[in-house]
């Protein structure tokens, strides 16, 4: 089935080069795609789903990587436009997201697809964004669930000040104010959302209140992080560790469910390209989008987490 | 070609030939590079893609002309990334938190950053702390301070016409910063050709010992070449805030090895007293080309990171190799 709508699709295309009009196509044949950073899961994840989807209907996906610096980014989008991509997928890097690429391309004529995160002041035809209050609330309620609905509870947060650390923290809270016998007895930031910080800070808090039943760490590193320090201080049996994000790795260690780490949530990464590409196709149609796009996480536990790693969503 | 030389009159003879002297394997590679992306690719050879290619190696390519200096004299500087982005925030805090025009703030900024590159230059000479050190500490000190100055948020803000002067072609060719560029450019390499000064550089480079004998004040020099390089990062910094219309504390990390990488593909040595500012506009060049012409083709970016890097090696090792055969 698949293969024969790839292959009317080429048709489709082949008539339209031969035709020189796009009508009959999905009006787009070139996507460009700058992406901060592939090193991380979640970006990488991203540009899965927009490249795999994106083949799927026969539109070519040029993807550049900015590796976290907005000067190469601005560089990398100049050529985008230079290729003549019909349709700009741009997820911002650095701290500051520059609203340059976005006039760049808005001077071409051309659709603006925000991900992650938008620039202030220029926003796009659209931005996408993982939700993070009510997914951090499951997952927090889940973990306290667990842990039989009382006891003391610690919670290792990303890095400060920023959106998702300030949100995922918001949903937590809310978990935590409807169970009147969970105690929040410490807190602390990573710098980096690492598992390294998350084994250090662990290992302190234990150390400093060796009855806690509940961690939450805000991003699955820093869950996993803790719960090597939760199992190095024997405590397993005792502590239940809740992450975010489902990364690759994450999931595959919930599928073999042997550490204190049992429930995260994960972000539908690759539905966040597929949206974009639909998007993109729709802006170029003249069909409106809405301005967010706010795709759920899925609570995730030992029991649904091999399904992802089969197929992350 | 070999310009080390401790005797000033012989380095005045040979300085004439040096700009491009040990330039000539890069740019055969340029022009080798050139043609392959014009017949790869259909988008390359556009007056179009060539306004971009220099839009885009603005910032390394002023910093990469300071670097020159201080990689002549055998030093190394370190910081260049993390002045440009103290110079960012200094020009972000003037002009949009302090609200004081333009005139003021750019001024402001590039004092900073001359600040910053006449410090290290003290430590090096006044303290012989070795500058692969003393840049290594301002490097940190640098970004630290640029970090504090908003708490490590960005600032955004810029009257209109300050971006517009990166991205409006004026004539049809060049933006106001690109236009900066090639005035540093000419500055440099006519100060490097017809300065008393600029010779020195390559005496101190070759022996700094023997310089000194021949009357040439090295430890005035080393300061004034390290303020130097810093102020063009700060003018970088300046022309980059420009251009994505932004300043953030984060930016520029790594910068410096983009800027030696420049410079030594140029053919100049990193143990200093031979190359010049000619071939490190080469070096750009190449750098900007290749990245450009990778997205261009559409390569994959973890395959863009091992080409570049083959790239590097290749360029100084036929210069290497070249050098062994004389």
């Amino acid at each position: 089935m698949k293969s024969h709508i790839k292959s009317a699709l080429l048709a489709t295309a082949m008539m339209t080069v031969a035709g020189g009009a796009s009508a009959q196509g999905v009006g787009i044949e070139k996507i460009g795609l700058a992406v901060p950073n592939l090193q991380a899961d979640f970006f990488n994840q991203i540009k899965l789903g927009v490249e795999n989807y994106a083949a799927s209907l026969g539109i070519e996906v040029i993807t550049v990587d900015a590796k976290g610096d907005t000067n190469t980014q601005v560089s990398q989008v100049q050529d985008l436009l230079t290729q003549g991509i019909d349709a700009f997928i741009y997820i911002p890097a650095g701290a500051a997201a520059a609203a340059v690429p976005t006039r760049l391309a808005r001077a071409e004529g051309i659709p603006v697809i925000n991900v992650d995160r938008e620039p202030e002041g220029e926003p796009g035809d659209t931005v996408i964004y993982g939700e993070n209050v009510m997914s951090s609330y499951e997952v927090c309620s889940s973990i306290i669930e667990r842990a039989g609905g009382a006891g003391k509870m610690v919670i290792i947060h990303g890095q400060k000040g920023t959106t998702p650390e300030q949100q995922r923290f918001e949903g937590c809270k809310m978990a935590i104010d409807e169970n009147p016998d969970v105690e929040l007895v410490a807190q602390q930031w990573t710098q980096m959302w690492s598992p390294d910080e998350g084994f250090s800070i662990g290992q302190n808090m234990l150390q400093a209140h060796p009855d806690i039943k509940m961690i939450f760490g805000q991003a699955d590193g820093i869950a996993m992080g803790a719960a090597k320090a939760v199992e190095a201080a024997g405590l397993s049996e005792q502590i239940v560790v809740g992450g975010y994000d489902g990364d690759v790795a994450a999931l595959e260690s919930l599928a073999r469910c042997d550490t204190p780490f049992v429930v995260t949530a994960t972000q539908s990464t690759q539905a966040m390209g597929v949206l974009a590409v639909n998007s993109a196709i729709a802006v170029s149609k003249g069909a409106s989008v809405p301005a967010r796009q706010i795709p759920n996480a899925v609570l995730t536990d030992c029991d649904n987490a091999a399904q992802f790693v089969e197929k992350h969503p | 070609m070999s310009a080390t030389s401790a005797r000033p009159q012989e380095s005045r003879r040979i300085s004439d030939f040096i700009s491009l002297g040990g330039a000539t394997g890069p740019l055969i590679g340029l022009i080798l590079l050139c043609a392959f992306l014009s017949i790869a690719t259909d988008s390359f050879f556009s007056l179009r893609n060539f306004l971009n290619i220099l839009d885009q190696v603005t910032v390394i390519g002023i910093i990469a002309v300071g670097m020159t200096f201080v990689i002549l004299i055998a030093g190394i500087d370190l910081s260049v990334g993390s002045v440009l982005a103290l110079a960012m925030m200094v020009l972000g805090y003037l002009n949009v938190e302090a609200g004081m025009p333009m005139g003021v703030a750019i001024p402001g900024a590039l004092i900073v950053a001359a600040f910053a590159g006449f410090i290290s230059g003290l430590v090096i000479t006044e303290f012989k702390v070795p500058p692969f050190i003393a840049t290594l500490a301002m490097m940190s000190i640098a970004r630290g301070l640029a970090s504090m100055i908003t708490n490590g948020s960005q600032i955004i803000g810029f009257p209109p016409w300050f971006n517009m002067g990166a991205i409006i072609r004026y004539g049809g060719f060049l933006t106001m910063s690109v236009a900066v560029m090639l005035v540093v450019f000419a500055l440099a390499l006519l100060f490097q050709r017809y300065r008393e000064g600029g010779r020195a550089l390559y005496a101190i480079g070759g022996n700094s010992e023997v310089a000194r004998l021949a009357g040439i004040n090295v430890k005035r020099a080393t300061v004034l070449v390290y303020t130097a390089c810093a102020t063009l990062s700060g003018l970088a910094g300046v022309l980059l805030a420009a251009r994505l219309d932004a300043v953030q504390p984060t930016i520029g990390i790594a910068y410096e090895l983009d800027a030696i990488a420049a410079v030594v593909i140029g053919g100049t040595s990193l143990s200093g007293g031979t190359g010049g500012i000619g071939g490190t506009i080469i070096g750009v060049l190449i750098i900007g080309v290749l990245r450009n012409g990778l997205n261009l083709l559409s390569v994959s970016p973890f395959l863009q990171a091992v080409i570049i890097g083959v790239v590097i090696v290749l360029a100084v090792a036929a210069e290497t190799i070249k050098q062994r055969g004389n």
